[in-house]
């Protein structure tokens, strides 16, 4: 009964979204039939059809940035498996050209060095059999922008390789974090393309940074790899998702994790700044048999988590043995 | 009595244990400490330490220092296990001695040659469940061992995955052999090694198969198939690609078997023994060790693990590296 009725909501409001002047970007939710690349592949053709993705055959080049977290491979879920961008790569020489230049981007991050990071998560062994590069922002050559998120201004490096890119591609993943940040996915995906290694320093004003990086770069495409997502632990979801908008696919990611996204400072933001719309079409599966099975935190892993990270920042960890 | 004066040198993930530990140490005193690091040695002199250098050769000066706590990547071990020699300082040194078989006897005849105490860090042996094997083994009560497992599987260098904490970043050495000696069969297959050679004698036989699933030039797994001169025959797994922790010794005697484990405790047992202990149960036996290493110095005892057992560790492992199995 409760589900037909959020159902006739979700159709009333798609109905009069033009009459109520809400703008709203498609959001594909796929089914990853089987765990072979080419299932993998598949997948991402249909998330790409559902939301009438348009390849310009005329695309030179291609970046495209995963999500490659610390040294956590694809198995714990939060690092873009290299799997999933090898069936992209293939994807994106079959409906463009087998000639596409493709580039794979990350940057230096405080606790990880692309260097290792490339090597250890499998990406130079991708980069090697696809013929791609793998370029570290932090060696780049950047331009300076200043860009302004809410009240903050911020003098940004923009690396020359974004820049030149013709079509920019985010892989994120979906993390659910006990922080106050709540959720991780495209948005703050892109917060890796700064150049800048000791990104912490950001961590203060974390949602205007986030959006400020993703108003000076703007990605084409997001397509999340949610085959395997971290929660309280790593589930096989079999999803993938796909949008041009980066932060309805977050509205819609954040729903999938069980968090509500208008209480998350980055997307609220985002949406104020014109990198999207909090609303949207769903295409494919449901989200909520997605949802059903997200691996969500109870309410005690909740509160435990919650403690620890008061301990860590009220100076307590290093006497609790956190840091 | 006049309290042993230590000097720590490396401030780095175990030195900053043993800094915690050398501290609570009943007739010793941590006098001084070295490292690279201005951050670090400044957190030391907030703790109280008078005494902090950037060149541990300064501190080898020190006429209040008896002893040494060596923490240093394993690249620096000889150098500075030699200078402190030297300087007729006693010396407790971190795990694995050297990178290799050669500098490991190097260590050895140079505390030999300056008659100074050379204990090694394998805090194992300090762990009351894995020596109560030891007396099991000794009393016959599990009857001939015939088969050992010894699994220790963790994340290794790249340990804090758990989502509550940051990612710290991983020093660089980690991930060269040539500092390291090897992976994770050199970094932690050592302590199944010398715990397995402390129950049932010298390795006289092992085989290895070495896993590289993070693509580098470390192993960062591995399989030992090793026989023990007490005709024990041991599968030892150690490997450095997962975010839980596993630490089992399993024994299967003619009489009985034993499994004795160590795991991570709970957080909130953890925290509870940090503030009141100021250890967590995880390193209680990191302090048992030093502590044995202290009353071997002022009761002029030879101290186990001794320089010696570390290099015969090395040899097997060596041995273990040598004779590789390769399965398809």
């Amino acid at each position: 009964m409760q589900k037909d009725f959020k159902e006739f909501i979700k159709m009333y409001l798609m109905a009069n979204a033009h009459a109520r002047d809400i703008t709203m970007s498609l959001v594909s939710f796929t089914k990853i039939r089987g765990n072979t690349a080419n299932s993998i592949k598949q997948a991402i053709i249909e998330s790409l059809d559902l939301i009438k993705y348009p390849f310009k055959k005329e695309t030179k080049n291609v970046i495209i940035k995963p999500n490659m977290c610390y040294y956590w491979d694809y198995s714990t879920g939060h690092t873009t498996d290299p799997k999933f961008v090898a069936a992209l790569i293939d994807t994106i020489r079959e409906k463009i050209s087998p000639n596409t230049d493709i580039s794979i981007v990350e940057s230096d991050a405080s606790a990880m060095k692309c260097k290792y990071a490339f090597k250890m998560l499998g990406y130079e062994k991708l980069s090697k059999e696809y013929d791609v590069k793998l370029v570290n922002l932090s060696e780049d050559i950047c331009t300076k922008v200043d860009v302004k998120a809410g009240s903050q201004l911020f003098r940004l490096m923009v690396p020359q390789t974004i820049q030149k890119a013709d079509l920019k591609i985010n892989v994120p993943k979906i993390k659910y974090m006990t922080e106050k940040i709540k959720i991780t996915c495209a948005l703050k995906n892109i917060f890796g393309c700064n150049p800048y290694p000791r990104k912490f320093k950001y961590h203060p004003r974390l949602a205007e940074a986030i959006v400020a990086i993703n108003k000076a770069l703007k990605f084409n495409l997001c397509l999340i790899d949610g085959n395997i997502v971290s929660g309280v632990h790593p589930v096989r979801l079999g999803l993938v998702m796909a949008s041009k908008d980066p932060v309805a696919i977050d509205v819609a990611a954040a729903k999938i994790a069980g968090v509500n996204p208008s209480t998350i400072d980055y997307i609220q933001l985002a949406k104020k700044e014109g990198l999207g719309n909090m609303f949207f079409i769903p295409k494919g599966e449901s989200l909520e048999y997605f949802g059903a099975r997200y691996p969500r935190k109870s309410l005690q892993d909740k509160v435990i988590s919650k403690a620890f990270s008061l301990a860590v920042q009220v100076g307590l960890g290093k006497r609790l043995g956190l840091e | 009595m006049k309290k042993v004066g230590l000097g720590l040198i490396g401030l780095g993930y175990v030195g900053k244990i043993h800094f915690q530990h050398s501290r609570k140490l009943d007739n010793a005193s941590l006098v001084a400490v070295s490292d690279l690091s201005k951050k670090a040695l400044k957190a030391a002199r907030n703790a109280g330490v008078k005494k902090t250098f950037t060149n541990y050769e300064q501190l080898l000066k020190d006429s209040d220092i008896d002893a040494v706590i060596i923490a240093l990547p394993t690249h620096l071990h000889l150098e500075c296990a030699r200078k402190a020699a030297e300087a007729k300082k006693d010396i407790f040194l971190e795990k694995p001695v050297a990178r290799n078989v050669t500098e490991a006897q190097e260590i050895v005849s140079c505390a030999q040659r300056n008659s100074v105490k050379l204990m090694i860090g394998y805090p194992l042996r300090f762990n009351r469940k894995f020596s109560e094997i030891k007396e099991k083994i000794k009393s016959g009560t599990l009857g001939d061992v015939k088969i050992a497992h010894a699994t220790y599987i963790s994340a290794g260098p790249f340990f804090q995955r758990t989502e509550s904490y940051s990612p710290i970043p991983v020093p660089e050495w980690w991930f060269k052999k040539e500092y390291t000696g090897g992976g994770a069969l050199i970094d932690i297959g050592s302590h199944m090694i010398n715990l397995l050679r402390w129950y049932f004698g010298e390795v006289k036989d092992i085989r290895s198969l070495l896993g590289y699933r993070f693509n580098m030039d470390l192993e960062d797994s591995a399989i030992c198939l090793a026989k023990f001169e007490s005709g024990t025959a041991a599968v030892i797994s150690v490997g450095w690609f997962s975010q839980k922790l596993f630490l089992e010794i399993n024994l299967h005697g003619s009489v009985n078997n034993i499994t004795v484990g160590r795991s991570r405790e709970n957080r909130l047992l953890t925290a509870v023994q940090m503030l009141t202990t100021g250890t967590s149960k995880f390193f209680q036996s990191h302090f048992a060790g030093l502590q044995y290493f202290v009353d071997c110095l002022i009761h002029d005892l030879p101290p186990s693990p001794s320089g010696e057992d570390g290099v015969r560790d090395l040899e097997a492992i060596s041995m273990a590296y040598e004779n590789q199995i390769h399965l398809d």
